[in-house]
């Protein structure tokens, strides 16, 4: 995801440095006294690869799809064992003689 | 085991046509389909204000970056749509209109800057 966010920055910036370059190409144009009808081809190329890298980025950056169906493989319930309910302490407790006939003090 | 399995003959069962569906996957997937869309309209406003469409053309050109995304998050889900959402619709046609007005804002702004300040 990191990587995406990368490309996308990159992207933003061929776009800046393409709308740069078009302010400083009209400013040439009013010198020449002519009118804008397209950027230079330069301009068109470098507007193109920045919309490229834009669409990867927006398609890769955002969360990955995850499966719908509740019975697919990676949407399997596996935290149980970590539910204290489940949890068994082994303990020697067990081999302690416990003597049904004693009785509680009154 | 005897719960899992109970379940699902009652899916199968069951007198309704719904489908179980894990909800919340779905919710995630569709706002990711949501961002990528609208990113991609302000994104292709931009261009469009940088490159000088003015008019019809710049409409032509957002209904054109909607279909390469369109496409592109198609591919992304692998093009087995009934995975990862309920219908085709959703990775189509959802939120073209929605970025309709994110992209004339930004092809507006764009086109202020460099054309005409």
């Amino acid at each position: 995801m990191r990587f995406g966010f990368m490309v996308g920055i990159l992207g933003g910036f061929l776009l800046a440095h393409a709308g740069y370059a078009t302010i400083q190409y009209r400013g040439m144009l009013k010198i020449v006294e002519e009118e804008f009808s397209c950027p230079p081809m330069n301009v068109v190329i470098g507007l193109l690869l920045g919309l490229a890298l834009c669409i990867w980025a927006a398609l890769a950056s955002p969360a990955k799809f995850k499966s719908i169906h509740p019975d697919s493989e990676e949407n399997r319930v596996v935290s149980l064992p970590a539910n204290l309910d489940f949890m068994i302490f082994n303990h020697r407790g067990k081999v302690f003689p416990s003597n049904a006939e004693f009785k509680l003090k009154k | 085991m005897a719960g899992e399995g109970d379940l699902r003959t009652s899916a199968k069962e069951s007198e309704d046509d719904l489908p179980i569906l894990n909800a919340e996957n779905l919710q995630s997937n569709i706002k990711s389909v949501y961002y990528s869309r609208t990113f991609l309209s302000i994104i292709g406003g931009v261009v469009a204000g940088i490159w000088g469409f003015t008019g019809l053309t710049g409409f032509v050109f957002y209904f054109l970056v909607m279909a390469v995304a369109s496409l592109g998050l198609a591919a992304k889900a692998k093009f087995s749509v009934n995975k990862y959402f309920d219908s085709w619709n959703r990775i189509l046609i959802d939120g073209v209109f929605g970025g309709l007005m994110s992209f004339v804002l930004s092809w507006a702004f764009a086109y202020d800057i460099v054309h005409i300040f």
